[in-house]
């Protein structure tokens, strides 16, 4: 069985928690326009992630496997709660609030944690299974957009 | 068909069931705290005093026992995509039982009396035998990572061991059976408490949660192969050279628990130097404090250390500054991701809930671990030099650092019920 979309999927997300921890070392530092630049890569990144899975990957899976809905829903929900915290994030940023900024990324993280297990363990898997055809062309995008 | 329940949100427990367990381990230790400043020097002179056997059980099952079945009852559906069934029921009656049994088990220790000492120990078994068969139950249901799984397994087996040894020994105590050897039995009931039940424990989640928390590398392959069926073996072959009379060899045996334990730490620390999140918080302060301490007490082990020396290094170095510094996160986040829930199901985004520092602040959790830190240096001190009046002030230290964690738990929890009651 092919893994592209688990493997893909999972490196992305590595590529995120390092931008985060990238974000959350220029915000430890009190370097602001670094802090500024390092937020709007980890945003931008998560973004994409984010748009790829809601447009194509889960809508792809639903369709095939009807099964997979109520899990895609609580990721979706859970990804409106991280563009929340991102938001918030770049409020505290903005407002040069490092305690706010840094609390702010700590409940990032930790959400995106326990959301990507769930993904890794699970959801990419079944993907793997349910779309043999399409996983790799999905996983390119990914990497080339 | 696909199993897809490890996603469904109505498996995780309410999150009153694991904060119960998280609440009430810290008076435990704190009654640990008072009781060695009542007690003296007498409580740490030697592993065999009532005195310390109160002690010890204070904390190994008041607080660190506590901590572990919350931990497993939170954990098991997000690690293991396992949902504990009737978890409420389940929660509320072992905790009921293990609460009452612990308080009833430590005053037959100190008394030496017959009656609570039997049944604070069937207590306390009863409630670790719902709360550990219905999490195995779950576990023959789950997916997700094997070694983490095989970890969770391994760990409640060496708890029904470990309640079973309890049992024998109380018996003993009551003159219902004779046991040869019996401090060889009592570090079979030990070791299998520490090293089993705590140990495996701890390694099979380390290895989940050390890389999630701080974006570490992964522990290496061979490691999580190894040291958690390596431990289990160990602590197998120690009981069947004690159970056949060769209790020197069984020691060995031990050991190689130990030192398989010894490998985690040592592993712990290098991933967490090599760490991606640049920020030093109390939660990694606590790791590093409790796989020295755990690397200190094997050394100590193999030169032939003092026992008590040993035993504070593992029971409050390991037991109670670890489970510290992971509820420094796993209260603030539940509270918070529990919070976004019912602001979702009400639509009251008019309302802001704070993030996670604002229910734990950093500042104050710091201070927590230095107060731990001076608590633990004192204890151990008073094990090295005993009679030189250390144990009462590192009884205070004790309660104090314990006796914070417990307000900064508290605080956690109110600031989460004052908040949902608006929504």
């Amino acid at each position: 069985m092919s893994s592209a979309i688990t493997d893909t999927f999972t490196a992305d997300h590595h590529r995120c928690d390092q931008l985060l921890a990238a974000a959350e070392r220029q915000l430890a530092a009190g370097d602001c326009p670094g802090t500024g630049e390092a937020t709007a890569g980890l945003a931008g990144a998560l973004e994409h992630h984010f748009t790829l899975e809601e447009e194509t990957l889960f809508p792809e899976l639903a369709q095939v496997f009807r099964v997979a809905e109520n899990p895609i829903e609580v990721m979706v929900g859970e990804h409106a709660q991280m563009r929340a915290l991102l938001a918030d994030l770049h409020e505290a940023v903005a407002a040069r609030d490092q305690a706010a900024a840094l609390g702010t990324l700590e409940t990032l993280h930790f959400l995106i944690q326990q959301h990507n297990y769930k993904e890794e363990g699970i959801l990419y898997p079944m993907a793997d299974g349910a779309l043999p055809a399409r996983g790799a062309a999905i996983a390119t995008r990914l990497t080339e957009d | 068909m696909l199993n897809t329940a490890g996603l469904r949100l109505d498996q995780a427990p309410p999150i009153t069931v694991p904060f119960a367990f998280f609440l009430a381990a810290p008076p435990f230790a704190v009654a640990a705290g008072l009781w060695l400043t009542w007690a003296g020097d007498a409580a740490l002179a030697s592993r065999w005093t009532p005195q310390t056997l109160a002690l010890t059980h204070l904390i190994a099952l008041g607080f660190l026992t506590q901590i572990l079945c919350g931990a497993l009852l939170q954990l098991l559906p997000v690690l293991a995509g396992a949902p504990v069934p009737r978890v409420i029921a389940v929660g509320r009656t072992a905790q009921a039982l293990l609460t009452t049994g612990t308080v009833l088990l430590c005053a037959g220790l100190a008394q030496g009396s017959g009656v609570p000492l039997t049944g604070g120990a069937l207590g306390v078994a009863a409630g670790l035998a719902l709360l550990g068969a219905t999490v195995a139950l779950a576990l023959t249901r789950s997916r997700g990572v094997a070694d983490t799984r095989l970890a969770m397994a391994l760990g409640l087996s060496a708890l029904a061991i470990t309640v079973a040894l309890g049992l024998v020994l109380v018996a003993a105590l009551q003159g219902c059976v004779h046991l040869t050897g019996f401090p060889d039995w009592v570090d079979l009931h030990l070791s299998w408490s520490l090293l089993g039940w705590a140990g495996l424990l701890i390694m099979g989640v380390g290895y989940q949660v050390v890389p999630m928390f701080h974006v570490t590398p992964p522990y290496p392959a061979w490691l999580r192969a190894a040291a958690v069926p390596l431990a289990a073996g160990g602590l197998v072959a120690g009981s069947v050279l004690t159970l056949t009379g060769q209790g020197a060899q069984a020691n060995w045996a031990l050991g190689l628990a130990g030192v398989c334990f010894a490998a985690f730490a040592v592993t712990t620390l290098d991933r967490q130097r090599r760490r991606d999140r640049p920020i030093l918080d109390t939660t990694l302060l606590h790791w590093r404090s409790a796989m020295v301490c755990a690397l200190a007490a094997a050394v100590l082990w193999l030169v032939g250390g003092r026992a008590e020396t040993i035993g504070v290094l593992l029971l409050v170095g390991v037991g109670v500054g670890l489970p510290s510094g992971m509820l420094f996160k796993i209260m603030p986040f539940l509270s918070w991701f529990h919070l976004q829930h019912r602001q979702l199901a009400a639509r009251r985004f008019d309302l802001r809930i704070p993030h996670m520092h604002g229910f734990v602040p950093e500042a104050r959790a710091r201070l927590q671990f230095w107060l731990h830190l001076g608590a633990l240096g004192l204890l151990v001190a008073a094990t090295i030099a005993p009679g030189h009046g250390l144990t009462r002030p590192a009884g205070v230290a004790l309660a104090a650092a314990t006796g914070y964690l417990g307000v900064l738990l508290g605080q956690c929890y109110l600031r989460y019920r004052a908040i949902a009651r608006r929504f």
